[in-house]
């Protein structure tokens, strides 16, 4: 636990200072503060605009920070040889694994953490409101779950493709459990689909991780919209975040144990 | 003495695309000794990494056995009592020299301030901890290495490559650093293909070409067989031809003849023999054999078949 625990601290430390993710926090930080200027272009609400541009910018701009943060994970600790000092000593393939993937997800963290910050102090200077910025920093709670389990695919490819590969597998994956996993859920549900149509739709709904489960702004953003059990519902989208990521890290696990570095 | 490292047709293969099954390092049979400082010697690509990597557990071996300590390789346990400085390395550059032995150490459950200090001080980095990495050089980032290659009080230590790189007064620093080791009663394995510095510092060594090993000993022993340069002149055909016979090498130089005999021929026998011609001695050159001499026979090209693993402990 212990070598796990310095892993993952030395991880955070490395990405905290990593110049390409500090430029994608900033542009993120910026477009966040510009936001309510750019909300009186729409004709909706002007409300409804702000909140669903703020979170779709720190949903965005998570998501590259995933990314890049984990892709180079692994490969640059076998290009640079660091790696070698550490297992050298007593400490297992599984916990420098374990340790680099928590170190990611703690920086994520934080970097998630201070653009929820500027979403509330933005939100709060624009409608003084303080019972919905509570509500609406509700929403980059899930995302961070969900960019826990990006992270996660992103660190199980990294243990045998590419950075490159890794970067367009991972974003696609997201971009297909995103965008399509509603789509598949409903071909698998209909009645009227083929046979064969259900179990391809049922099979890439296992596979591909559910990242809309994870995107709450539609009630967020429409009041009129609401979920049954908001808390069950929080809770059902962590657990699932939470096995998902759990059999992506021991597939990652079992693959890097017998990966020649 | 117990073996450290002892390898038994310990085999490295890789598939090429190209060129098919590659043997890496080839049924490599090594014994290195406790408390001696064994130089793994070979040109680049020659499988001194791929032995290294092998034996501290990093990559898994297609045939053949290993053991450390008397220990399997990959064994955990032995990592407890095992360091590692790998060639031209990478620390986390943010960290101070402190902070960097801190996380090591940690990585062991140390966290003794005193002793980061001590080995600070042992590497002569005491002054310089609070610099972050990025603002060490070369051979001070060489330093730092081994002091966290020290954390855990090894009983063996893998050197890859020490000194490449370094200028020449931070060789001499690594140098008596590594001398200090074999004091302490560790034990050395160093990779390198720094042959004055292997030969200054090394008891053993073992020369790897191709993933085969072309000799194995005691430096003294693999040195033996140097030479004595003898010019002379006014000496007969007689003597010339005696000269020849016994194993030596004559060839005319224009102080007149160069009569090269091995070291171990008695030089005073050979030059009453040229006084009772009546000839006479410009100069005795001895010239020894040097470890480059022995490298450049081990590694000099041959085809694949030529080679045979060499029997383990042997000078050849």
């Amino acid at each position: 636990m212990r070598s796990i625990v310095s892993i993952a601290s030395t991880t955070v430390g490395e990405a905290i200072r990593r110049k390409v993710l500090l430029v994608i926090l900033l542009i993120g930080l910026l477009f966040m503060i510009i936001a309510p200027g750019l909300g009186v272009l729409s004709a909706r609400s002007e409300l409804t605009v702000l909140k669903s541009m703020m979170l779709g910018i720190i949903q965005l701009t998570s998501a590259v920070i995933a990314i890049v943060l984990t892709v180079y994970m692994i490969p640059n600790e076998i290009e640079r040889r660091t790696i070698y000092t550490i297992l050298s000593k007593p400490v297992q393939r599984w916990q420098f694994l374990v340790g680099k993937y928590l170190g990611a997800v703690l920086a994520l963290g934080l970097m998630m953490a201070l653009m929820t910050v500027v979403l509330l102090a933005v939100f709060l200077y624009m409608q003084q409101d303080i019972h919905q910025a509570i509500d609406i920093a509700k929403a980059p709670a899930l995302y961070f779950v969900q960019m826990s389990l990006l992270a996660g695919v992103a660190i199980f490819f990294s243990t045998f493709v590419s950075p490159l590969v890794n970067f367009f597998l991972a974003g696609g994956i997201y971009l297909l459990g995103s965008l399509f996993a509603p789509f598949f859920k409903t071909m698998e549900d209909n009645g009227h689909s083929p046979v064969m149509v259900k179990k391809v739709a049922s099979f890439v709904n296992v596979i591909i991780p559910n990242f809309a489960m994870f995107n709450t702004q539609n009630p967020i953003i429409n009041p009129n919209q609401t979920i049954g059990s908001e808390s069950g519902y929080y809770i059902q989208a962590a657990i699932y975040g939470a096995i998902y990521i759990g059999i992506l890290l021991v597939a990652g696990i079992l693959i890097f144990d017998r990966r020649e570095v | 003495m117990a073996a450290a490292i002892e390898t038994k047709k310990l085999t490295k293969s890789y598939k090429s695309r190209s060129l098919g099954k590659i043997n890496v390092v080839d049924n490599l049979d090594l014994t290195v000794e406790e408390g001696e400082i064994f130089g793994f010697l070979g040109p680049n690509g020659a499988g001194k990494t791929t032995t290294i990597k092998m034996l501290l557990g990093i990559i898994y071996p297609t045939a053949g056995e290993g053991y450390v300590l008397g220990r399997e390789i990959g064994d955990m346990e032995v990592h407890k009592v095992i360091s590692y400085l790998p060639e031209r390395p990478y620390y986390y550059e943010h960290m101070t020299g402190l902070e960097l032995l801190k996380f090591y150490g940690s990585l062991f459950g140390i966290s003794d301030r005193d002793k980061f200090q001590m080995l600070l001080e042992k590497v002569n980095l005491h002054r310089d901890m609070s610099k972050t990495i990025s603002q060490y050089s070369k051979g001070m980032q060489q330093r730092i290495g081994l002091a966290q290659s020290l954390l855990n009080d090894p009983k063996l230590l893998f050197l890859d490559e020490p000194t490449g790189g370094l200028d020449p007064i931070a060789h001499r620093e690594i140098r008596d650093l590594i001398l200090g080791f074999r004091e302490e009663g560790r034990t050395v394995f160093i990779s390198s293909h720094e042959l004055s510095e292997v030969e200054l510092i090394c008891d053993r060594v073992a020369i790897i070409n191709k993933g085969l090993i072309e000799k194995q000993g005691k430096l003294t022993d693999l040195l033996k067989g140097g030479r004595i340069e003898i010019t002379v002149e006014g000496v007969s055909e007689a003597f010339l031809n005696d000269m020849k016979m016994h194993d030596g090498i004559v060839r005319a130089v224009p102080e007149g003849w160069l009569v090269d005999v091995p070291e171990d021929a008695d030089p005073n026998s050979v030059i009453d023999a040229i006084r009772g011609e009546k000839g006479r001695v410009i100069s005795i050159v001895p010239r020894k054999k040097r470890l480059e001499d022995l490298f450049v026979e081990a590694v000099s090209v041959k085809p694949f078949t030529q080679k045979a693993p060499a029997p383990a402990g042997d000078a050849k």
